[in-house]
């Protein structure tokens, strides 16, 4: 009796990670290596690219990154593999490990690769790193791109502001953490310029070190609809993969909802009538130059931060919602780029 | 209302009546009591909430109970035939996925359907295992835990991603059911919610949470509870699945075909567990994530535990951890409120104590009360970290102080052989 129940469980156990390992490596070689064709230059340069949680169709920051490297393969004709971390993201390590093998330069989605990306620099020497929203100094074959995401909330903030009938308005934070403070600080002292005694409601869907946050759309919908039915009209996220919740909550309640990352007015077609606009965090050109720089044989480690001068963060104007104010916006978008305007990076 | 009877043959003839009425009117005091309670701590409360009764938090909270309670229902199914299910996590999560599967294809009904027939898989998986191959009850559960995220994954990467939205990790978006108001009531409700009396508003905010905005879906959750108290008290079937959880040996004797009802019993309540995860995708996210069950399996065993094995005992566990999350989600301060609450609740059970002469409980009791008022009063808010424990906290509270008085079905999580005798 013993012996056959020893060897179901056996087999139950190794199917499961049968199923698990499959579900990680994403079918790499079967549908997602694309190969240089026709007319594009010939480069033999291999790109790993490691999501953040969630992977591609998050509708927001992953994607942003999926386009840049789908970008880097239609134009410069490279090739790569890309792999998704498990829920959790515990995996991340193991991941990294294995695209850095692999491939000339490795693009690392997401903040949390911080602690990852520096022990697989040592341990591949040879391969180039590109770190999004990571710091992680004193590589030579590190690159930490960065944003200056404060703008560009402080962009939406005046939106939010401009276009709330209440004079109160919301932000929903996916983590309560220094990079999403960022967000919030920029966001309010954005709706404080327009009006100095605007109600700004703020929440956390989850404590630091709670990723479970940026995947929680349900959790996102009742804190959204909680502030809609206190009077807020206009709430901003940045939340990742939950936001999706708060568009839904703006819809029952018919008021707007501002988007991050990625247009996710394109994204999302059902809830266009409430996305008011997206912050751009513009993940994809920054990945899309990086594999530029690899390509040609000109890749630096260090940082880089793109932000308003550069034209590395802006706003969409899809679906016309903000046609009406987009001079005001320019207006202070101009003065952050000229200095006039310094936007805080820590919420007061 | 019936489960509330003490467990015992049903009683038939004249006097069943009698009873229930009596049960009734004992749960409709208690609830006006608890209102009462929540209305006082709010008029108190500083900074002061108006959320603790409104009728969105109830609506919430009725909502957010719902998935902790089928897999509460689902464990209760499972462990009054004998059998521990501690796998209804990974049938939550075949019950995500294969709901979203079918709401993807079809209509949200069918992903219901979907749904409940994933989890039934899960439990069917759990079923040959445990009552036919005879593993151990645990190392089964955790190999479904352990199989069914790994499964989904690899399902959602071959056929989610192929649609538009879809990925590795999530669906695309799916319809909701639909829902419904009672016309007039609801109205009137609000009406007096609105109108900010004591005690009055409260109880109407809380009652028209009830009947506003109510989802088919929810409804048809709700209905597995009277469901489960019918079937497992009051039918044959159910007294003879009942007793295989008691003493599977004795049941044999007298010929009930033990692993019959232990087989049917697993497979439902991995179909509780399916109908949860369901419930999560279409009714409370609206997409597919992977992830999203959140431990509410674990969460529903905890509450199955704490309401005593009974029906009504688990539903107002999950009731609980839902008004718990409802508050955490729609206010913050509201929460800080809730320390209040705790320390008139502690009160009050001090005060009982005292009347029956329980002098340590007593003293005890007015301990902790002092301990959560003199929290209340030095602060102004809890720590962002403590609402999201909160639900963990209260179970380990209500099994650290109810443990005495909790009574397992006798032959939970025995093994079982045919015919064999008792080993």
């Amino acid at each position: 009796m013993r012996k056959r129940l020893l060897v179901l469980l056996a087999i139950l156990i190794s199917f499961s990670f049968v199923a698990a390992s499959c579900g990680d490596d994403d079918d790499d070689a079967s549908d997602t290596t694309t190969t240089a064709g026709g007319d594009m230059p010939e480069t033999d340069v291999s790109v790993g690219l490691v999501f953040d949680t969630t992977g591609r169709g998050d509708q927001s920051f992953n994607d942003s990154a999926a386009a840049g490297v789908d970008r880097a393969v239609a134009e410069l004709g490279v090739e790569f593999t890309e792999a998704t971390p498990n829920a959790d993201g515990s995996n991340r390590a193991e991941l990294l490990q294995l695209a850095a093998e692999q491939h000339d330069i490795v693009l690392a989605v997401g903040f949390a690769f911080g602690d990852t990306l520096g022990p697989a620099a040592t341990d591949n020497p040879d391969t180039h790193f590109v770190g999004v929203d990571t710091f992680v100094p004193d590589f030579e074959n590190v690159l930490n791109l960065a944003f200056a995401e404060e703008q560009g909330s402080f962009l939406m903030g005046v939106v939010a502001a401009l276009k709330s009938e209440t004079n109160h308005v919301g932000f929903i934070g996916g983590v309560d953490m220094e990079l999403i403070q960022k967000f919030e600080a920029g966001y309010v002292a954005g709706a404080r310029a327009v009006s100095e005694d605007i109600t700004i409601d703020i929440e956390y869907i989850a404590p630091e070190g709670d990723f479970t946050g940026f995947n929680a759309p349900d959790r996102a919908k009742e804190i959204a609809a909680s502030m809609y039915d206190g009077g807020a009209d206009v709430v901003y996220h940045a939340a990742g993969g939950s936001g999706l919740g708060m568009f839904q909550a703006a819809q029952d309640a018919g008021a707007w909802g501002i988007g991050v990352d990625s247009d996710q007015w394109a994204l999302l077609p059902d809830l266009q009538d409430v996305i008011l606009t997206s912050m751009l965090k513009p993940v994809d050109s920054g990945i899309f130059d990086a594999i530029a720089t690899e390509v040609d044989g000109s890749f630096e480690g260090g940082f880089r931060t793109l932000d308003l001068t550069n034209g590395g963060i802006g706003y969409s104007t899809s679906g016309g919602h903000i046609d009406d104010i987009v001079d005001q916006i320019e207006e202070y978008a101009a003065q952050i780029a000229a200095g006039d305007i310094v936007v805080p990076t820590t919420p007061s | 209302m019936t489960a509330t009877l003490p467990e015992q043959t049903p009683a038939r003839g004249p006097s069943t009546m009698g009873v229930l009425h009596h049960a009734g009117a004992r749960w409709a005091l208690y609830a006006a009591f608890t209102v009462l309670l929540l209305s006082i701590t709010q008029e108190l409360a500083t900074p002061s909430t108006d959320q603790l009764t409104s009728s969105g938090t109830a609506s919430l909270a009725i909502r957010w109970a719902v998935p902790i309670m089928l897999a509460g229902l689902g464990g209760l199914w499972a462990e009054r035939a004998g059998v521990i299910n501690i796998g209804l996590e990974g049938m939550m999560v075949l019950g995500t996925w294969c709901g979203a599967y079918g709401a993807v294809i079809g209509d949200p009904w069918l992903g219901v359907l979907f749904g409940i027939l994933g989890g039934a898989f899960g439990g069917l998986l759990h079923a040959v295992a445990t009552v036919i191959f005879r593993v151990d009850h645990i190392v089964s559960g955790v190999a479904i835990n352990l199989l069914a995220p790994g499964l989904t994954r690899f399902l959602a990467d071959s056929i989610f991603s192929g649609y538009e939205g879809g990925s590795i990790s999530q669906s695309p978006s799916v319809d909701d059911v639909g829902e419904f108001s009672i016309p007039l009531l609801s109205d009137l409700l609000e009406w007096f919610e609105e109108r900010n009396w004591f005690f009055v508003s409260d109880a109407t905010g809380l009652l028209g949470g009830l009947v506003s905005d109510v989802s088919w879906l929810t409804v048809v959750a709700y209905l597995c509870l009277p469901m489960t108290m019918f079937v497992l008290w009051r039918t044959t079937f159910g007294l003879r699945l009942r007793s295989c959880g008691e003493d599977p040996w004795a049941a044999e004797t007298v010929g009930v075909n033990v692993l019959f009802h232990k087989f049917v019993a697993v497979i439902v309540s991995g179909a509780l567990a399916g109908l949860s995860g369901a419930f999560i995708v279409i009714e409370l996210t609206g997409i597919y994530k992977e992830n999203q069950t959140n431990g509410r399996g674990f969460i529903g065993l905890a509450t199955m535990i704490f309401g005593n094995w009974r029906p009504v005992g688990t539903a107002l566990g999950a009731l609980l951890f839902g008004f718990a999350d409802a508050l955490q989600l729609r206010d913050r301060t509201a929460v800080h409120a809730l320390l209040l609450l705790a320390a008139i609740a502690l009160g009050l059970l001090a005060l009982r104590a005292l009347r029956e002469r329980k002098w340590v409980s007593s003293v005890l009791f007015v301990g902790f009360a002092a301990l959560f008022a003199t929290w209340y009063a030095v602060t102004d808010s809890v720590p962002s970290q403590l609402p999201q424990v909160t639900p963990h906290i209260m179970t380990l509270v209500v099994l650290v102080f109810a443990v005495r008085r909790l009574r397992m079905p006798a032959a939970d999580g025995a093994i079982y052989s045919k015919g064999e005798g008792r080993h």
